[in-house]
């Protein structure tokens, strides 16, 4: 579960975002909203990115986080899916990973990574190649949502996971998200575009960002609806 | 934006140790000379090599072209001897076990290298340990002898093995080729020896540990390897020194030679201790390092993790004149704090179709200076040689970072490449892995690592571990 109360984002002292109050629950949430917006500071604004400065408060499970560095944050359970990973020379996949499952007490074992790998369908020695160098985009985001459930946080935001995968890979990804946020208290909170997805995740709610602000809706018909009718509609 | 503090001193090897030792007075004149060949009772040519370097360097200056700063060295106050007390080889005093035992390096040929736990994989390592300007111990000589290999300290080889020493010292570093080489030809002290002969494959890593402990000493290590044709060794060198506050001296000079189909593979794991933070004391290390691929189709491999020092001026070189040979350079140069370093290496291209492959990582942290300068000659006779050179620099706080290659083609069919990158550590790659839980520290360490991952993977394993965990005792402190 994750809360945030008066969550004011800046950057350089521009306000970026204004005055966020948002709630999610256990289950799948997903975040719409015109490009710009502001929905990928949004998640890197919570993972503690020193770029923003960030006001207001947000909890993970009643824990606040606002006084946590990056690595804290993710250690008390957050984890953030990248819309671009950051491509890391000489540090393989694995050895990456083995050095992330030590800093979270709930990881999974190395035995699952395998599976996982074959799941996602990547390449043989994927896991020996250096981390997001010489990987497609979509292996890429692959990559991220293994790395997420080999790290089992209590939430995940995942910043459009669908761009760049194919029909496949989009139809193992979400029968993994349904299973990861069928598991009890598990938040993932989607940012992506495509309806495709929306409709494979059934969400328990749906939140817009427009002009600096965010909306959350319990019913999702909003998301159809602004899929047909664009960003414009009164909300 | 991430801030780094400084560092703190990390320095674990820089503690000294209370051993009875016999030391020359400070001061260099030919009586000294004399009185060092004397106490070594040495044969008259080794007299005469050295007093005709001496003879020699009255003449010459010191380089001043690198790009490092330091307090000129009054060489008349420096010692060009000092040994511990030790009556026979059975008998090393305890102070002098205790040290080497300290430092992990095993004197006692049922201990396995740098600790690593698990034995059964480990190949077994033959270590030479010098400790100021003597030998002190040097393991498994009895079962290299059955394989016809000589490994034993420079003193001693000059003593049992005077005719193989004489033929090959100075002739890959002659006593006139710069100043310190100049320097260490009158003055040697000790250092390893080493013989591979034809068709024999060392069965063990060679290794030298060089420990300075006396104050105002200089040390002045020789090192000769030579390999016959069709042999093969691997040969490590380590070293470390205590935390003085003065100025040390090492000017060392290592020769290798390689027959035809020959390999050496030298490694070094080079952390002298490197001054405080406010650039008080440190080991100068002021070193000439060469290797000749006499013979064709001969390789020489040089892979150095250089993380310690003050100063560091060291270009480990390839003489390749045998057709279809090697050279190879793999290095990474740590440098932090005040450190200054200007390193690199050259290959000299002379026999036909030879080739030279040059990997060099740099990485500078405070407000140090990280320099490397290389040269690729290739000489109209090597004919369709190649040289491949990548040079790449990763610099945090107020480091400076150099890049200083030179190439020198004198035919037109041969290639030569050179790739370079100059970059900041990134913040982005920091914030990556901290997103999934790493500290900034660890985060720090795998970048830094990934970064000499190329370097790191010509180190023989054991070496590779103990160079990894060196990198990230070095690290420690440095960010924050």
């Amino acid at each position: 579960m994750l809360v945030t109360q008066e969550f004011t984002v800046k950057v350089d002292g521009n306000i970026i975002l204004d005055d966020l109050h948002l709630d999610f629950g256990p289950g799948i949430h997903v975040v719409m909203g015109p490009n710009g917006v502001g929905k990928s500071t949004f998640a890197h604004a919570l993972m503690g990115n020193p770029k923003y400065q960030t006001e207001g408060a947000v909890q993970i499970d009643g824990k606040d986080l606002m006084c946590l560095e990056t690595h804290e944050r993710a250690q008390a359970g957050l984890f953030l899916s990248f819309q671009h990973p950051t491509p890391i020379e000489g540090l393989s996949n694995f050895q990456f990973l083995r050095q992330a499952i030590k800093t979270s007490s709930i990881a999974n074992s190395l035995s699952t990574y395998r599976e996982l790998l074959s799941e996602f369908n990547l390449p043989e020695g994927f896991e020996r190649k250096s981390l997001n160098v010489e990987a497609s985009g979509g292996e890429q985001k692959k990559n991220e949502i293994i790395q997420m459930l080999m790290l089992d946080p209590k939430v995940a935001i995942l910043d459009e996971p669908d761009s760049g995968l194919d029909v496949d890979a989009i139809n193992v990804l979400s029968k993994q998200l349904t299973k990861f946020a069928n598991q009890q208290n598990k938040t993932l909170i989607v940012i992506t575009h495509y309806q495709q997805l929306i409709e494979k995740l059934s969400p328990e709610s749906i939140t817009i960002f427009k002009n600096k602000r965010a909306k959350q809706f319990d019913d999702i018909s909003i998301a159809y609806e602004i899929l047909e009718n664009g960003f414009g509609i009164d909300v | 934006m991430t801030e780094y503090r400084d560092l703190d001193n990390k320095y674990t090897a820089g503690f000294s140790t209370n051993v009875e030792s016999e030391d020359f007075a400070p001061g260099l004149d030919v009586d000294v000379i004399k009185r060092l060949s004397a106490i070594k009772n040495e044969p008259e040519w080794v007299t005469e090599f050295r007093l005709k370097s001496f003879e020699h360097l009255q003449k010459i200056q010191e380089p001043n072209w690198a790009n490092v700063n330091y307090n000129p060295i009054d060489y008349q106050s420096l010692s060009y001897y000092s040994a511990p007390k030790i009556r026979s080889k059975e008998d090393i005093p305890q102070e002098i076990l205790d040290t080497f035992d300290k430092l992990g390096v095993p004197l006692h040929e049922r201990d396995s290298l740098l600790g690593i736990e698990d034995t059964n994989k480990i190949p077994t390592v033959a270590v030479d340990a010098v400790f100021d300007s003597v030998s002190i111990a040097t393991t498994f000589q009895e079962e290299l002898k059955r394989h016809g290999i000589i490994f034993c300290s420079m003193s001693e080889a000059i003593q049992e093995h005077s005719e193989l020493v004489k033929e090959y010292l100075g002739s890959v570093v002659p006593p006139k080729d710069n100043y310190f080489a100049c320097l260490n030809s009158a003055v040697f002290t000790d250092g390893t020896f080493c013989y591979i002969p034809p068709g024999v494959k060392c069965p063990m890593e060679l290794n030298t540990y060089f420990r300075i402990n006396a104050r105002n000493t200089g040390q002045f290590e020789r090192t000769l390897i030579i390999a016959d044709a069709d042999s093969y060794v691997s040969y490590l060198e380590g070293c470390t020194a205590p935390a003085y506050d003065e100025n040390t001296l090492h000017a060392a000079v290592v020769e290798l030679v390689t027959h035809d189909r020959a390999e050496i593979k030298y490694s070094t794991v080079q952390n002298w201790y490197p001054g405080d933070e406010n650039g008080v004391g440190g080991v100068l290390n002021f070193v000439t390092k060469r290797g000749l691929c006499k013979g064709e189709s001969s390789k020489i491999s040089w892979t150095q993790v250089e993380t310690g020092s003050a100063v560091t001026w060291k270009y480990p070189s390839c003489i390749l004149r045998g057709n279809n040979s090697i050279g190879e350079f793999y290095s990474v140069a740590v440098t932090k704090g005040k450190q200054q370093a200007d390193t690199g290496t050259k290959m000299f291209h002379v026999g036909k179709n030879t080739k030279s492959t040059i990997i060099s990582k740099g990485i500078s942290f405070g407000d140090s200076s990280n320099t490397y300068r290389g040269m690729v000659r290739i000489n109209k006779s090597a004919k369709e040689s190649r040289n491949y050179t990548q040079c790449d620099s990763l610099m945090l706080d107020n480091s400076k970072a150099l890049t200083l290659p030179v190439v020198m083609q004198y035919n037109n069919n041969s290639i030569v490449e050179h790739e370079a990158s100059t970059g900041k550590l990134s913040e982005d790659a920091l914030y990556y892995l901290q997103s999934r839980g790493f500290s900034e520290e660890d985060a720090v360490n795998c970048i830094v690592s990934g970064f000499c991952k190329d370097v790191f993977q010509h180190l023989p394993l054991e070496f590779a571990a103990e160079a990894n965990k060196l990198l990230s005792v070095t690290l420690e402190g440095a960010v924050g």
